[in-house]
């Protein structure tokens, strides 16, 4: 089957996304919660499109034959500069010395959009950090609420470590227990690795990886994807 | 404010410039011309031993160098140092500990480099009338670094490029010139690169030949002016620095505590650093956001001192490198081998270190250690830790705790200028006591010869209470009941 | 007066880091001497404006009353005003203290800390030094920002090209590579 990207035609198979199908002929839709091969969450809003004219999660929306698909304009390249900014307002992303930054897919994501400054007020909310567990650490002032660790905990590692509760601006991830240590959680379980940002992160790392050697310090964020050696996330 | 009997003349200066960070001061004369008070304040307050709290060790080092942009090496490392602690890691491998070195030398040789051509040296070139005072009076547009391009181009050039290789040693060993992440509790991220290493090498004997230049300019501008200098913001004090542990040498990255009075005598010596709350208390005053370090068993009014190259080369036995060691001797001959308390020596002795430095890392460059890749070292896990070393503008302590789980629960600092507090207050009311009493106009360039006196201490008053900006100069005249009746703004309107 | 365009630079709540980047633009300031007067800056001694500037350079955030006067007269002055480095774009690292009541920052360093020697509890207060906002803000939330340069500190390559563009009456982009947060 056939849709259009753009006014480019590109064939995809039946029940693919746009997503997979966009990045099958090389091209990068910017994402931030799908993550492998997860069953896609729509939460994130940075993969939006226009289907015939209406914004869609390119990453849920399967492909249907003939569809007119907008995802390189003005009026997408905003909104998701948008979605992005607000990311960065509602939490506490100090990338100076973030062990995440040249790692970070927001940052990366953020520096791919030619960000500069937020352009909505910074809320500075009131975060914690959960220390407890011997391996794992937890920093709420960094948790984006992407969805990927409450995903991969049941999906991949079968446990139920993470949750969201709470809704709207108060929306929270959760832990199944009085803190990180109290739940079944292990340093090797898939979702350590899964968070795109600083929020889940293995202890005792740091900066082990050397300013100029990070991923996104030389290329942009979906350069992969576009020079079409394959998606990472 | 000053209540006095007799009408009150409060002359402020603000923002204090060519120092890397944010002061004020403020002098007030009564009406017979005399200095009744004379204060450096520090404005500006950040929190960070607050803020700290609760964040995992391994960020402290990249953290807390932002209390600093001008020497955020000094903090890095002292963070770092105190982090090995914690993860038993203190005994580094070779590897490790001579990348780390070549970083805190190589920002020794920019700080030390920047501070003297680019924040000093326009009051020390422009004495056109054969006294240094001349040039603490220059005229206001000389009085900068671009104005010493203009007159000295070879100078500046040399200056900027001084700079630059400094830079380029903590880029190749940091991963950055300005908050790089090379260091790691337990080690470094890195080796040198053997291409880093190739430039370098390639500039190092031009660096050290600038060096011996910037030295004679030092030398010579002290010598010849040695009778307006000797005086000039000078007091007899304490000094205190570390020292290398077996022989007293001269060692900006590890030692331990030692401390020199007026005649040379130690009043602390080989005090471990983990030890520094038994030598070292702080004083705090309601007119200023920095505190005043004094040593403990000598009492705050007699206990203070001062830190930064006068202090080390008061306070060391040897240096050990020859040509810094030959220029020390040659310092110390001015004294006759006692400590030197002549507060405008300052740019003397740092400019010794400047070639100590240099030749540090020209013999670093060329060891192979540095391209090892043995880089991290742990052992058992410790609560508490004291991370000192001398920054280019003294000693430096970071003191923390940390809890089971990997979080920060305590965390103090003394920054390297935060010792000079004292001194620096003495330094100002000297120079206004000496150059302002029984004047009843005060100039421009009277006041430019306050922060000469403040300059020499090179303060980075960024680090001291994380503090910068700028503000006009300000000359209120109050009445006896500080009622303002008059006032005057240096700078245009 | 001189006929070339004048630059200005202040340090707010900064830790003058992005200061030190602009100085590693290393020869390139000397070429920035023929194409430019400094006006206002702490490089030099002119402590208030002498005249219309060109561009103003802000690095940090407020965190003070003071600042925020400052960063004011910095607006009146500047034809363009650039937000340079983390501090002045998001409050930077003292901004952490924006999740802290301020007073237990002040009690952690003034009482609290080991080896302090504060026999009547003082904490300072003296009219001489300026009060403390609540929170620190970034400068646009304060005055009007035409430009952002980000970093902790900027590339000073980055910084370079923004002020040859700005001279040359262009406006400022940043390269892939003159983007950087950290």
């Amino acid at each position: 089957m056939q849709f259009v990207l753009d006014g480019k035609t590109i064939t995809a198979t039946p029940g693919q996304t746009i997503l997979k199908a966009a990045e099958a002929a090389g091209v990068y839709i910017p994402r931030l919660c799908a993550y492998k091969d997860l069953i896609p969450h729509g939460s994130c809003r940075v993969c939006s499109v226009r289907v015939n004219g209406r914004i869609q999660a390119a990453c849920v929306q399967t492909v249907s034959s003939g569809a007119i698909v907008e995802h390189d304009t003005e009026e997408l390249r905003e909104f998701r500069r948008d979605v992005i900014d607000l990311l960065f307002v509602e939490g506490n992303h100090y990338c100076m010395f973030c062990e995440k930054s040249g790692l970070c897919e927001l940052q990366a994501l953020a520096y791919r959009f030619g960000i500069t400054a937020p352009k909505y007020p910074l809320l500075n909310p009131k975060r914690d950090i959960d220390m407890s567990h011997p391996d794992v650490y937890l920093d709420h002032n960094r948790c984006i609420l992407c969805g990927r660790c409450v995903r991969v905990s049941q999906d991949l590692d079968h446990k139920n470590v993470f949750q969201f509760v709470n809704r709207g601006l108060e929306k929270r991830l959760q832990v199944n227990g009085e803190a990180l240590a109290a739940t079944d959680l292990r340093v090797t379980d898939e979702v350590v690795a899964s968070c795109p940002v600083g929020a889940l992160m293995k202890k005792r790392v740091g900066y082990a990886v050397p300013v100029g050697d990070r991923p996104f310090d030389a290329q942009p964020i979906g350069a992969d994807i576009e020079s079409g050696k394959g998606g990472v996330a | 404010m000053v209540q006095s009997q007799t009408s009150t003349r409060k002359y402020t200066i603000e923002p204090l410039t060519r120092v890397e960070g944010h002061g004020k001061v403020t002098i007030h004369m009564n009406d017979r011309h005399e200095v009744e008070q004379a204060r450096l304040h520090i404005v500006e307050f950040r929190g960070f031993e607050r803020f700290i709290l609760g964040r995992p060790y391994w960020e402290v080092p990249v953290i807390v160098q932002r209390l600093c942009g001008i020497c955020p090496v000094s903090h890095h490392l002292a963070a770092a140092k105190a982090m090995d602690r914690i993860v038993g890691g203190e005994r580094l491998t070779p590897t490790a500990e001579k990348v780390r070195r070549l970083m805190h030398y190589g920002q020794m040789f920019q700080s030390h480099a920047l501070h003297f051509f680019h924040l000093s040296s326009p009051d020390l070139l422009f004495g056109t009338d054969g006294t240094a005072s001349g040039g603490f009076s220059a005229p206001v547009e000389l009085r900068h670094v671009l104005a010493v391009a203009a007159k000295y181009p070879e100078l500046a050039t040399q200056a900027v490029l001084m700079r630059r290789f400094g830079q380029e040693v903590i880029r190749a060993t940091a991963g950055k010139k300005i908050h790089g992440t090379g260091a790691v509790p337990g080690g470094v991220n890195k080796p040198l690169a053997t291409a880093d290493r190739d430039a370098l090498l390639a500039q190092v004997d031009q660096m050290l030949a600038w060096s011996r230049g910037a030295l004679a300019i030092a030398r010579d501008f002290t010598t010849e002016h040695l009778v307006e200098l000797i005086p000039f913001g000078s007091f007899d004090s304490n000094h205190l620095s570390i020292v290398r542990e077996d022989d007293g040498a001269l060692d900006f990255y590890d030692g331990v505590l030692r401390a020199v009075d007026k005649d040379g005598t130690r009043v602390v010596d080989g005090v471990d650093c983990q030890r520094y709350l038994e030598v070292v208390n702080e004083e705090v005053r309601a007119w200023s956001y920095m505190k005043f370090p004094f040593i403990k068993h000598l009492g705050p009014e007699h206990g203070w001192y001062r830190v930064g190259p006068l202090a080390r080369l008061n306070t060391c036995s040897v240096i050990p490198t020859p040509e810094a060691e030959a220029a020390r001797r040659e310092f110390l001959a001015l004294t006759q081998g006692r400590p030197n308390n002549i507060t405008m020596c300052y740019h003397w002795a740092r400019m010794i270190e400047l070639l100590h430095a240099i030749e540090v890392i020209r013999d670093l460059l060329h060891d192979s250690d540095l391209q090892g890749d043995d880089l991290l070292t742990s052992g058992p896990r410790r609560e508490e830790t004291v991370g000192v070393l001398e920054a280019p503008r003294g000693t430096l302590f970071h003191h923390y705790r940390v809890g089971s789980d990997d979080a920060v629960t305590m965390c103090n600092l003394i920054v390297s200028t935060t010792n000079n507090n004292e001194p620096m207050n003495r330094a100002v009311t000297k120079v206004a006591r000496d150059h302002f009493t029984g004047r009843s106009d005060i100039t421009e360039g009277l006041l430019n010869h306050i922060e000469v006196a403040i300059r020499a201490y090179d303060p980075c008053l960024s680090c001291a209470t994380h503090a910068l900006g700028q503000m006009s100069l300000v000359v209120e005249v109050h009445d006896a009941g500080g009622g303002l009746i008059d006032r005057r703004v240096r700078g245009g309107p | 007066m001189s006929a070339k365009p004048r630059i200005a630079t202040v340090s707010l709540a900064g830790c003058f880091g992005c200061h030190m980047a602009i100085l590693d633009i290393d020869e390139r300031i000397l070429r920035l001497a023929d194409l430019v007067e400094f006006d206002r800056s702490p490089i030099n001694d002119y402590k208030t404006f002498t005249g219309r500037c060109a561009v103003g350079l802000v690095e940090g955030g407020c965190c003070n009353e003071e600042n925020v006067h400052v960063l004011e007269d910095f607006r009146r002055h500047c034809d363009v005003l650039i937000s340079l480095g983390d501090c002045a774009i998001n409050g930077g690292v003292p901004a952490m203290r924006n999740h802290v009541p301020l007073r237990e920052c002040l009690e952690e360093a003034y009482l609290k800390s080991p080896g302090v020697y504060n026999p009547g509890g003082v904490i300072p207060n003296d009219p001489e030094i300026p009060l403390l906002l609540h929170r620190v803000y970034p400068c646009h939330e304060v005055v009007k920002i035409d430009y952002y340069i980000p970093g902790c500190p900027p590339p000073a390559d980055a910084i370079w090209s923004a002020i040859v563009a700005l001279l040359e009456g262009r406006p400022v982009e940043l390269a892939y590579a003159g983007l950087k947060y950290d």
